[in-house]
């Protein structure tokens, strides 16, 4: 055989460089011990660290315990046909690159092992450096299929995400839409249970028995009625709006506004909430209504979450080209398990009947459509901080300069 | 004496109607049904009518159309409208059109009450404001010795 193992082997895909031959896993089998150990030795003088196995079942044995890039496969094995093991290397998963081995001036098994998924066949007498460079060149077939297989799974998982964002909007509309027709038998209920109650507060209806359990049916009526409402008007602020409306927007007034519709909430259960003191001229170019029914959320969320007694801070910051309207409360915090669940559509940890579950779900669709972000930092014990990020360059800026 | 609101409402729910106007009809107003934007203008050609409730959302005619024509033809008739939640930009639009204010559905009794009342005030000032404006231009006519542009 005519080792000719000076030359340098040619280079083979532009990965060559970064590599060296020892990250290649190899494995060598023959029977021919002394081809074998000849082969082995100039391969590792070359920078490899090839394993060897001497038949057909050494060789499916070793890859079923070791990972292999490249196997150099004899096609005359004592035990089972080369082709037999190829083929049965093929049926693994990830399987490696094989290199076949086949007799001087037969091309037959070569042909045949390509057939069967070789990458390619070398006939003895083995050239070393032309059998370096097939490992080469094996090697980067394996990368490109690494490299495939890793882009398929970040397809896949940019497929999924985007399917779960479909479906997503396509609850928000369809949600919405249920909200919209809900929405018109609730009023009639409504309207009928205050007709009712009207016509038993009618002198005439003084007199008519049950009146008291009537009057009590009407008030769970009534409730229901509310709560069923506060379901709906959230479902229908799912409702993107086809050109959202952009104002100025004084932060300070929206917020006492927010804090002022809040109130009845918030004097029940004795929470102090403050905001702290804007920047002068501060204004915020977005959708007034949406940011409004945000701010709700988030301090009727604080409120809900403070103490009997508590407080509750809202901030707005200027910084790094965005608007930071923060929500702080001194609550117990959200434990572990919840933290992942906050935002997803009705999940909720208040009393049925308390909280619909809709409003961070309705908040993190409304600021993401404002080109926002909405996130929080929380500590068991200490309280929660809900962030809303809005950009300040494209959407947002600070009036108050342009005074003449 | 205080002469009773008369209140037209403008909504494609005739149940809704229905129950509304026994309300309002028992707190003392006058009511007007109408089921389509297009029945509420032809009423309005042959009604005296001082507040319209109007449903944004109806078939055919929407609130919004319904408005934009009344508020040509029927300057002084003050619109409340009622709209569902995620259409408040549309109440907003349509106070930009001339409508005096808007309520959510399902409405809140008391608070229609009390819009109504407003509603019925800035209608009867707005009244009074063209009557002395009118009177002031006859007087002007007549010193003048002008032909009375109200006269037949």
């Amino acid at each position: 055989m005519s080792l000719c193992f000076k030359k340098k082997p040619p280079p083979a895909g532009k990965r060559q460089t970064a590599m060296t031959y020892s990250e290649i896993n190899v494995l060598l089998v023959d029977d021919e011990t002394i081809f074998r150990k000849n082969i082995i030795r100039l391969l590792q003088n070359k920078g490899f660290s090839p394993e060897e196995a001497a038949d057909g079942s050494g060789c499916l044995a070793f890859l079923a315990q070791h990972a292999v890039d490249v196997v150099v496969l004899d096609v005359k094995l004592p035990d089972i046909n080369g082709i037999e093991v190829l083929k049965r290397i093929r049926q693994r998963e990830n399987p490696p690159q094989v290199i076949l081995l086949t007799g001087q001036a037969t091309t037959e098994g070569g042909v045949a092992g390509i057939k069967a998924g070789a990458f390619d066949y070398l006939s003895k007498p083995v050239d070393v450096a032309h059998l370096i460079t097939k490992i080469i060149q094996a090697y980067d077939r394996i990368l490109l299929i690494k490299e495939q297989q890793s882009r398929d799974a970040f397809r896949k998982q940019m497929e999924k995400r985007m399917q779960a964002a479909e479906r997503l909007a396509a609850l928000g509309t369809l949600a919405a839409g249920v909200g919209h027709e809900i929405n018109n038998p609730l009023a009639i209920i409504g309207e009928s249970a205050g007709w009712i109650r009207m016509l038993l507060a009618k002198s005439g209806g003084k007199d008519i028995p049950y009146r008291r359990e009537m009057e009590n049916a009407l008030e769970k009526i009534e409730q229901s009625i509310d709560r069923a409402r506060r379901i709906t008007h959230q479902l229908l602020g799912l409702v993107r709006q086809q050109r959202s409306e952009h104002a100025a927007v004084d932060p300070a007034a929206l917020i006492d506004e927010v804090i002022q519709l809040a109130q009845r909430l918030s004097q029940r259960k004795k929470v102090d909430i403050r905001r702290t003191a804007l920047p002068a001229a501060l204004k915020i170019d977005t959708d007034p209504f949406q940011l409004r029914q945000v701010l709700i959320n988030l301090l009727t969320n604080a409120i809900d979450a403070a103490p009997v007694g508590g407080h509750v801070l809202i901030a707005v910051q200027h910084q790094a080209g965005e608007i930071l309207l923060s929500v702080k409360d001194n609550g117990p915090g959200i434990p572990a398990e919840h933290r992942t669940k906050i935002f997803d559509p009705f999940f909720t940890t208040k009393g049925a009947g308390e909280g619909t579950g809709l409003g961070l779900f309705v908040s993190r669709r409304i600021v993401e459509h404002l080109g926002g972000r909405i996130d929080f930092e929380t500590r068991l014990g200490a309280g929660t901080v809900f962030y809303v990020r809005l950009p300040a360059e494209a959407n947002n800026n600070i009036t108050g300069e342009t005074a003449s | 004496m205080k002469t009773p609101v008369k209140v037209m409402l403008v909504d494609d729910e005739k149940d809704f109607v229905e129950m509304l106007a026994l309300r309002l009809e028992e707190s003392g107003k006058e009511v007007i049904p109408a089921f389509s934007g297009a029945e509420c203008l032809e009423k309005l050609k042959t009604h005296h009518v001082d507040v319209v409730v109007l449903d944004i959302k109806m078939p055919g005619m929407d609130g919004m159309e319904t408005l934009r024509e009344l508020k040509q033809l029927f300057p002084l008739v003050q619109v409340i409208m009622l709209t569902g939640h995620g259409t408040i930009e549309t109440a907003v639009e349509g106070m930009k059109m001339g409508a005096f204010d808007y309520i959510l559905k399902p409405a809140d009794f008391a608070d229609l009450l009390e819009k109504l009342a407003q509603a019925k005030q800035s209608r009867d000032a707005q009244e009074e404001r063209i009557r002395r404006a009118e009177h002031h231009a006859l007087m002007v006519n007549s010193r003048k010795g002008g032909k009375n542009p109200f006269a037949l």
